[in-house]
This record gives structure tokens, C-alpha cells and sequence, in this order.
């Protein structure tokens, strides 16, 4: 038996506790964000109530004003924080972006797994993993110069004439700032990502089953919709449940373009709307200087809801794909 | 067992040494200042200058920091050399936030502080430090000379009452104009910013549903209108007003050569005495003399639509705040040399240093006003 030297064992205790530090610390982060954001907003809680969520008048009130006496907290007068126009404009930003972005992903993710070979391949994914690292504000300045005045002058007139008996895609046509660039500038940033998983998902395929099926005389086209769908859907769920999440926490690239609206639902897919983050980064500073604190406290609240209904998303996408598999399990027992 | 006891021991380790270290951050700030202390009390003290070097830091309005990064942390290093000034753009509301906590010498803001504040954290000093102004600009293709436009107007069309260019109330200002019938889009400034503060205090003063309504702050809750584009920075707003024909949006002073170029107009705003000005260089300096008049002692004060003849309506002071109580006597001899530096019109508030970030020197009689607001600073606890 090997003699453990003290320098080993004390090397050890190092290995124990630096692991040790380093593998709860994200547990830790998590604990202290969501711990700081909950108390953070217990006073916005007692002064709006679930009015928080289901109202669109959102103001600080006069800060330069008095301030008056409430359920129990102190605010500036005329204060009210209604975060409804905020959370739908996250909510449709974000679907919008995953409505653009699903088809694209997958598509592409499957000529990079199966179509293109040697050099192009190579060159291919390494686009798209290139689109992935584009700092966000320079999408949103692209959005800015090129993305809004072709929605404004192009796409948005196109839209409407074509499609403009659908509800949401007729009226005014507006700026080009609004939630149709912002789904799309959103939909960019959440291929890639998308795209990146799919593809490796593609390749997971079994070939015997894909030649299997090219032998039983299915076209292409057949072969990825009954053989290699169905067999990636799982991780494809969380694929899609990634981009979302990412869509809906992302910042500036739509505080660029999105024409940060307040106190008015959008009428139609062209209209400004304004998301949760992109709010929250807008409205930080003159928060801080509200003496009751409460505009901070309402912010806080509303990184809340944000939290809460990416977990939510996340959640959901567990939840399809435990069904799924849980499905195809019995399925397996019956024929068994 | 033994596996699960160490298993144990190595996540309260890991614990124990987060929370160490959470709290030396937390005790960070305050160990930093008794340190600072013992070294420049320890070299001994003085009241006329600093005897070792001291670190002023700056925070705050991106509106000011042009004026302390280009020009003054330059300018001042051969003043005094003792004295490193630092400056960094956060944003006004941070800036204030930060001088109050302490955790910077000197907050610039576009903004005095609210009566609450003042209240909240008083010993809190607001010294203005330059006078800056703002325009009213559109995009109206034609239209060659400068619009006639009054608060009130301005105001119903942030309000959606006025939705078309060729509405009665702006034709009446404009007899001779042949104005488009084409919808207003308003442009706001979505970020927290000094230019929001001004435009909206210019509305609160000319039109009283926006004083009981809207008011005035950094942000305030824009009433609802349809196609109203809400834009990231004085950049963001010139984009998008070149980008919409048919716009309007207020941009702060700094921009008016660019945004000129861009194609924009400018307004030509009814001031108090019912005349029209243009936001040239005499007319700023005449409404902020006219102001100047009724400064306080804690000289927070809005400028906005002073009377005269030639007054522009829309200006405003930019302001240094400092705390009356500061930690250290070299701090305090630092901090006040340094402002007084800055307000004399020969040193730091001369138009060499002043112009090239577009803002207007104070008027004279502000200045005792600031001195006897510096001299009131002092350390201790």
C-alpha cells in the first residue's frame, strides 16, 4: 500500500474545497439573485397587488412631488406600476422570434447534417457559429439602419396586402420600430443557437435507420419527417425551449428597435411594443432616483415575472418531453 | 461515513469561505476610506492644498461626461497634480445614487435632486457647473424654414390631441406654411435621461394637463400614442427621426450640427413673452441671465421659460453633486479646490474648456451662490 505523503493529503483538502466552492457556487448565484430580486419586490407586491400583472399604466409618478401613504408603503403620488404591456411584449416578441426561427433552424440544421460534405460543411457551420458571437448591439444597429426601414417601406406594406385579412397583420404598417423587427432581429439571434443543437441532434440519428428507410423508397424529405424527426424531438423541445428563453431575456438588440413603447398594447404585428429587459435596462437609472424607492422595488418585481415565466418555458419544455418519452415507453411495453 | 462527514465538512468550507469573502465586499468601501486617511493624515495636513494625493471620482450624466473626459481630467492634472480625478458615464440617476452612498466623490447630473431626496439624504450640495439647452426637431420635407411652436402645441401633440401636422393650432403659429396632412410621429427618448427632464418640464410649464398629468422626471410615462417611437440615446432619437418623415423629438444642443446635416429642422420656440427664439448662443445666455435672478441658496432651480425677449425656453443648469460632509480633510480641501477651480470663469468654466462639449459658461451672479455652497464643505463624520 502506497504511503500518502502529508503534501498529498493537504494538496487534497485543497482539491475538496476549491471543488467544493466551485460546484455550489452556481447554486449560490442562483439563491442570491432570486433571493434579492424576491425581497426586493415585497413592497411593489403590497402596493399593486396582482394589478402588477394585469394592468398597462406604468408610472413612476411625480418624483419631484409628495409622496403618499398606501396599503401600507410610501410612494411618490401618482405612482403606478402596470407591467402588462411589457410581459405581452415579451411574450409576442419572443413567439414571433420562434415562429421565424424554427423552420429556419431546422432546415438548416439538417443540410448541414446530411447535405453538404468536406470544405462547404465546414465553412457552413462555422457562419453559423460566427452568428451566434455577434454582440447583440451590433444586430440591433443593423436592425436600426437596414432591418426597420425595409420592414417600414417593404416587407410591412407586402405583408398587408398579401395577408392583411388576417387579424394583426392588416392596419397601419408604422416606423419599422415595433414587434415585427424585433421578432425577426430576435429570430437571428436564436438560429444560430438553434441551428448549432439541431444539427448535432441530426447526426445522433442512427444511419441503418435513415438508409432503412431510403431503401423502403421514402424520399428525403420523408426520411427526415418520419425517421429523424421523430426520433430527435426530445432534444429538438430543448433546443427550442434554449432559443426561447434566450429571445425573451435578450436586451439591447431590442431596445434598438423595438420602439419601446409604454402604456398601449400593440394593435397589430407592426406595432411598438417594449419587452421586460429591455425596460428594465431603460428605466434603471431614473429609478434610482425616486426617494421612496419604489420604482426600483417595481423593476425588481418585474425581473421577477421575467424569471418566473422563463421558468416557467422551461419547464413546459421538460414536461412536453417527459410526455413524449414517456408515451413512446408504454408504446414499447404494449408491442413487448 | 467518513466519505459523507468529508463530503459535509468540504460544503461548509466552501460556504464558510463564500461568506467570508461576501463580506469583506460589503466592508470594502469603508476600509478603503480609513485607509486613504491614515496615509494622507499620516504625511501631515494642510488647508490651502492637499499634501498626499487624493482621488476624486466622478459619475453620472453621459450629458457631463464629455466635459470631465476630454476636457477638465486633462486640464486639472496641471493644476494639481496631488489630485487624480476620475470620471465614468452612468447615467444621472446613478450618478446621484452614488454620490449619496458615497461610493464617489462627485455625481453629475442633468438634474437637481428632488425635495425628497434632499430630504432623505440631506448635507447633499447641488452646484451647477455649466448651462446646456435643447431643440425641438422634425422631419418635415419642404418645410425650409424654421417652424413656429409653442409648449402648449408641443405638449397636445406628445398627448395624441394633435395628430396631424396641418392641425388648426399649428397652422395658427405657422400663417403662410403649407403644412402636409400627414399623421405626427413623436419620438421620446426611451432611456433615463437629462434631455427627457428638460423637454417634459418645458411641457409641465406651458400646458397644465401635462402638469398634472405626465410631469416631469428622467422618464416619465409617456401618454399613449399609437405610433410614438420611444429611442435609445440623442443618436437613437436623430436616427429615428432622419429614418420617419413626418417625426418630432427633442435633441440636446450637442447634437444640432449632425442632426442639421441629417436633413432635420429645428423649431423656433415661443418663449414666456410671447416672442419666437431660436437656440443660438445670445438667446441661451440671455434666458439663463434672466434666471440667474432667482437662483436660492441651494441653487436648485429650473431655468425653464425664464421672461425676455430674446430668453430661449428650453434650458437648464448641469449640476456637481457633492456631499457637504466629507470623509477626510484632505478630501474636503481637494473636493473644494477642485470646484472652485471649476466654476471660475478664467480656470475650469472658461468657454475653452466649455464650447468644444457645447455648453454655455454660468452667468455671473450664480457664482458667490456656488462659493458659498463650496466653502460650507467640511470633514468629518
Amino acid at each position: 500500500m502506497r504511503r500518502v505523503s502529508s503534501a498529498s493529503k493537504a494538496a487534497d483538502r485543497v482539491f475538496k474545497v476549491a471543488t467544493g466552492i466551485c460546484a455550489s457556487s452556481p447554486v449560490l448565484f442562483l439563491l442570491a439573485i432570486g433571493i434579492i430580486v424576491i425581497v426586493q419586490s415585497i413592497p411593489t407586491i403590497h402596493y399593486m397587488g396582482w394589478h402588477f400583472i394585469s394592468t398597462i399604466q406604468w408610472n413612476m409618478g411625480s418624483l419631484y412631488g409628495s409622496m403618499i401613504h398606501k396599503n401600507g408603503v410610501s410612494v411618490p403620488s401618482g405612482a403606478s406600476y402596470g407591467a402588462l404591456v411589457f410581459i405581452v411584449g415579451t411574450v409576442a416578441s419572443s413567439v414571433l422570434a420562434l415562429i421565424i426561427a424554427i423552420p429556419v433552424s431546422i432546415l438548416t440544421a439538417m443540410i448541414l447534417a446530411y447535405r453538404v460534405r468536406g470544405p462547404i460543411g465546414f465553412v457552413l457551420s462555422i457562419l453559423v457559429e460566427i452568428l451566434a458571437g455577434i454582440p447583440s448591439v451590433v444586430v440591433g444597429l443593423w436592425g436600426i439602419l437596414v432591418l426597420a426601414p425595409w420592414v417600414s417601406h417593404q416587407f410591412g406594406p407586402f405583408l398587408r396586402s398579401v395577408f392583411g385579412f388576417i387579424p394583426f397583420l392588416g392596419g397601419s404598417t408604422g416606423s419599422g420600430y415595433g414587434l415585427l423587427t424585433s421578432g425577426i432581429v430576435l429570430a437571428m439571434m436564436i438560429v444560430p443557437i438553434i441551428t448549432a443543437t439541431a444539427r448535432d441532434l441530426f447526426r445522433q440519428v442512427p444511419l441503418l435507420a435513415r438508409e432503412g428507410g431510403l431503401g423502403l423508397g421514402m424520399t428525403t424529405w420523408e426520411t427526415v419527417r418520419y425517421i429523424c424527426l421523430p426520433f430527435i424531438k426530445d432534444g429538438l423541445v430543448g433546443a427550442i425551449a434554449l432559443g426561447w428563453g434566450r429571445a425573451m431575456g435578450e436586451t439591447m438588440a431590442v431596445l434598438m428597435v423595438s420602439g419601446n413603447a409604454i402604456n398601449i398594447l400593440p394593435h397589430n404585428i407592426y406595432s411598438p411594443i417594449s419587452t421586460m429587459a429591455a425596460f428594465i435596462a431603460n428605466q434603471l437609472d431614473s429609478a434610482q432616483t425616486d426617494a421612496t424607492g419604489m420604482a426600483v422595488h417595481a423593476l425588481s418585481e418585474m425581473a421577477l415575472v421575467l424569471l418566473v415565466i422563463t421558468l416557467f418555458t422551461n419547464l413546459l419544455a421538460r414536461f412536453l418531453v417527459n410526455r413524449t418519452t414517456r408515451r413512446r415507453s408504454v408504446k414499447a411495453g404494449a408491442n413487448g | 461515513m467518513s466519505l459523507r462527514s468529508n463530503k459535509i465538512f468540504a460544503g461548509a468550507a466552501a460556504l464558510a469561505t463564500i461568506v467570508a469573502v461576501v463580506g469583506c465586499g460589503t466592508d470594502n468601501s469603508s476600509t478603503n476610506n480609513t485607509m486613504n486617511t491614515a496615509s494622507n493624515t499620516s504625511a501631515g495636513s494642510g488647508n490651502a492644498s492637499t499634501s498626499g494625493p487624493v482621488k476624486l471620482a466622478e459619475s453620472g450624466s453621459s450629458l457631463l461626461y464629455p466635459l470631465f473626459n476630454d476636457q477638465w481630467v486633462s486640464a486639472y492634472q496641471s493644476v494639481d497634480s496631488n489630485v487624480q480625478l476620475t470620471a465614468a458615464s452612468t447615467g444621472s440617476g446613478t450618478g446621484i445614487s452614488q454620490a449619496i452612498a458615497g461610493t464617489v466623490d462627485i455625481g453629475a447630473s442633468d438634474a437637481y435632486l428632488a425635495d425628497a431626496q434632499m430630504q432623505q439624504s440631506p448635507g447633499m450640495l447641488n452646484i451647477p457647473v455649466a448651462v446646456s439647452a435643447q431643440q425641438i426637431m422634425y422631419n418635415l420635407p419642404g418645410i425650409k424654414d424654421h417652424l413656429k411652436l409653442s409648449g402648449d402645441v408641443i405638449a397636445k401633440i406628445y398627448e395624441g390631441k394633435i395628430q396631424y401636422w396641418d392641425d388648426s393650432a399649428i397652422a395658427a403659429l405657422n400663417p403662410g406654411v403649407s403644412l402636409p396632412h400627414h399623421e405626427i410621429i413623436p419620438v421620446t427618448r426611451s432611456d433615463s435621461s437629462g434631455d427627457t427632464f428638460l423637454f417634459t418640464q418645458f411641457l409641465t410649464d406651458t400646458n397644465s394637463d401635462w402638469k398634472n398629468g405626465p410631469g416631469y422626471n428622467t422618464t416619465v410615462s409617456w401618454p399613449s400614442v399609437s405610433d410614438e417611437i420611444g429611442a435609445k440615446g440623442n443618436d437613437g432619437v436623430v436616427d429615428a427621426l432622419s429614418k420617419n418623415q413626418y417625426s418630432i423629438g427633442y435633441v440636446g444642443i450637442s447634437w444640432l450640427d449632425k442632426a442639421t446635416q441629417e436633413g432635420l429642422g429645428y423649431a423656433s420656440l415661443e418663449n414666456k413673452d410671447g416672442k419666437f427664439v431660436l437656440p443660438t448662443t445670445a438667446n441661451i445666455k440671455a434666458a439663463a441671465t434672466e434666471g440667474s435672478q432667482n437662483v436660492p441658496k441651494d441653487e436648485r432651480i429650473s431655468l425653464i421659460d425664464e421672461p425676455g425677449a430674446n430668453s430661449y425656453p428650453i434650458i437648464n443648469f448641469e449640476y456637481l453633486i457633492v456631499k457637504q460632509t466629507q470623509p477626510s480633510a484632505d478630501k474636503a480641501t481637494a473636493l473644494k479646490n477642485f470646484l472652485n477651480w471649476a466654476i471660475d470663469p478664467s480656470k475650469g468654466n472658461s468657454s475653452k474648456y466649455l464650447t468644444p462639449v457645447n455648453f454655455l459658461p454660468l452667468p455671473s451672479n450664480v457664482e458667490p451662490l456656488s462659493q458659498a455652497q463650496i466653502d460650507s464643505i467640511k470633514a468629518g463624520q
